[in-house]
């Protein structure tokens, strides 16, 4: 009887956990289908403020930063955080843990003090050699930045998980350093390296911060964009982009948890 | 290799398939003999795991790396794959130096203590990953794959998902894996150590049997003494990254050169030798006649050599002595006798005669011919 009690107790503070992390989520979703103008009061049911947005020059262009950004940053995070994540595990043995410790400072680091240093080296660069004006090659290397120590625990881990004989099993059986590569090191890292992308890409679709401070007059991703339309009030076409970003942040989050299940059997 | 790969694919064109298939799986094939001179290796300052290791091993031979663990026969056994590189010595294998080769280009390969079966790749795929790597194209690829599956008696394994194989499934899948490359050496790194005594036994047998028909030069490396003499042509023992004793399994058992190689074998009956005349030596038993007492420090008399009489009998290397523990093992029994000022152990097989109880004064007695003296 009394464990019973605790039982529903426990499935009751589950549920008002998941209300308390969805609701307002919820409620952004439900007024992006309001037919009327107001984010007090739901009238009917439209899909007004989606079409609005598709006619929007500013929203799409905006979109399409974000989308370049975080597809662009993802490849690179991935590849170099791999590279990393390699040379960790590669080095695991040697006296290198402070080091090491090195690649998690960026993950605890506020994301404004992260923002304002890649604002300053860049325009320290610029200033020295001409190169990296504001603009969205400045936000595809900030956002690569805060990717890579992502990436690299995650193929970090992988490789920690694996049989360090596997190697040497490649090279016992005749693989040359690039067959290796090919047909076990790819093959085998696959999923994590999946994982690892969408993660980042999520990450980069996320930010608002570090993209706020490195971007350039053409180069404003969605959540700048918002947050300029939100100064001069809140539309409900604003929910409807809240929406949409919801449920790709959702379906990139699904993909790499996906990914990771897969790379953990 | 290349020269040895052209020969052969060479001698294959000239004869018919048939032939070759049933060449390939009876006759002996051709083996390699390794040569081994002044191999050292040291991880660190001060970790020597190697101190200069000279063997030869002939063609051919089951051989046996055997002791303790960080007593360097791993590092051996990764010496001879590639996989450590030896801080000075060198290293041949069929007459050819290969001590700068790396391991995907040396015709050695590994079954490893984990088996390391790649888990993104099918048990067929792990088979023929040796052959792919070189280049076979794939319907040779699958013959050979067949006939492996066939030697080693695989059945439907190669069908299967490695993560669907038990233990002894995967330890026969990475044999296969490792011979189906016909490697000039075949190194084997405690192979059967993750399986349960009773699938140990039967391997070992399989082991033993698919080098005899193969005629391949296996080296083994295990810490567990059963092992080494069943399995064995050879066994080297090693202590401290050198060798201590290389022998026939009866040479090493029976005449050990040292108190290692003998507490490493299982003896325990080991005395002193406190004075010596001639032929007979005394330790703490007492007096005993030895045929070739040589110049050893420590007498060893291995306990399956003693006769146990009832009563006292007088005689040349008759000991008085009194039973104080014994283990009764069904085939045979275990008896710690007191004799002198210590104890000594004696195994007597039970053939249904009386078996003497604890406390029962008797008359021990062993053959000259079977004391052995050794070093310290």
């Amino acid at each position: 009887m009394k464990k019973q009690t605790l039982r529903r107790c426990l499935a009751a503070f589950w549920w008002l956990t998941l209300a308390f992390l969805y609701l307002p989520l919820a409620v952004v979703v439900l007024f992006s289908f309001n037919s009327a103008n107001s984010s007090a009061r739901f009238a009917d049911f439209s899909l007004r403020w989606y079409h609005q947005l598709m006619g929007n020059e500013a929203i799409l262009s905006a979109l399409g930063n974000s989308l370049v950004l975080a597809i662009v940053s993802a490849l690179l995070a991935m590849i170099v955080g791999s590279v990393f994540g390699y040379g960790m595990y590669r080095h695991r043995r040697r006296r290198l843990g402070g080091l090491v410790l090195l690649i998690y400072l960026p993950l605890v680091l506020p994301d404004i003090v992260f923002g304002i240093s890649e604002m300053a080296f860049f325009v320290q660069v610029h200033e020295w050699t001409g190169l990296l004006s504001p603009g969205l090659a400045t936000m595809i290397i900030a956002h690569v930045t805060f990717q890579i120590p992502f990436v690299a625990l995650i193929i970090y881990s992988r490789l920690v998980g694996l049989d360090p004989a596997l190697f040497e099993a490649a090279r016992d059986l005749y693989a040359t350093p690039r067959q290796r590569l090919v047909h076990f090191m790819l093959p085998t890292f696959k999923p994590a390296l999946m994982a690892a992308f969408f993660l980042s890409f999520t990450l980069s679709i996320d930010d608002f911060v570090i993209s706020f401070f490195t971007a350039g007059p053409e180069s404003a991703t969605l959540p700048i964009y918002i947050w300029g339309a939100i100064r001069k009030g809140v539309s409900p076409e604003i929910n409807a982009i809240a929406a949409l970003m919801i449920a790709a942040v959702a379906v990139a989050a699904l993909l790499s948890l996906a990914f990771g299940r897969r790379r953990a059997r | 290799m290349s020269e040895t790969m052209t020969a052969d694919s060479a001698a294959r064109l000239d004869t018919d398939p048939a032939a070759e298939q049933s060449a390939r799986s009876e006759a002996p094939r051709k083996a390699s003999s390794i040569e081994m001179q002044g191999l050292h290796k040291r991880f660190g300052h001060d970790t020597v795991a190697l101190d200069g290791i000279d063997l030869n091993i002939q063609a051919g031979e089951f051989f046996t790396l055997l002791g303790p663990s960080g007593c360097g026969k791993t590092t051996l056994l990764r010496v001879l794959a590639g996989l450590e590189a030896p801080d000075a010595g060198s290293l041949a294998v069929g007459g050819r130096d290969i001590t700068e080769v790396p391991p995907h280009r040396r015709s050695v390969n590994t079954v490893f203590q984990s088996y390391a079966l790649f888990p993104h790749l099918s048990v067929r795929d792990n088979l023929a990953f040796g052959l792919k790597m070189r280049g076979l194209p794939s319907t040779e690829r699958d013959a050979r794959v067949a006939e492996i599956a066939a030697f080693i008696q695989l059945g439907d394994l190669v069908e299967r998902r490695v993560d669907q194989l038990s233990g002894g499934q995967r330890q026969r899948i990475a044999l296969a894996r490792a011979l189906i490359c016909e490697p000039d050496v075949l190194l084997l790194d405690e192979p059967l150590s993750a399986l349960d005594a009773g699938l140990r036994g039967q391997l070992q047998v399989e082991l033993l049997r698919v080098q005899q028909r193969l005629g391949m030069t296996f080296v083994f490396v295990t810490h567990d003494q059963d092992e080494a003499m069943v399995m064995s042509d050879r066994i080297a023992v090693l202590n401290g990254g050198s060798i201590q004793q290389v022998g026939a399994p009866r040479e090493v058992y029976e005449r050990p050169v040292n108190a290692f190689v003998a507490g490493f074998m299982g003896h325990d009956n080991l005395f002193p030798v406190s004075a010596r005349d001639a032929g007979r030596l005394t330790t703490a038993l007492g007096e005993l006649s030895v045929e070739a007492p040589g110049d050893g420090t420590l007498l060893l008399i291995r306990p399956e050599t003693l006769d146990l009489l009832p009563g006292s009998v007088e005689g040349r290397n008759h000991l008085p002595a009194t039973v104080v523990e014994r283990l009764y093992r069904g085939s045979h029994a275990e008896f710690r006798l007191a004799v002198g000022e210590t104890h000594l152990r004696a195994m007597v097989s039970n053939r249904g005669r009386h078996l003497p109880e604890v406390g029962e004064a008797l008359t021990v007695t062993v053959a000259p011919e079977d004391l052995v003296t050794l070093s310290e």
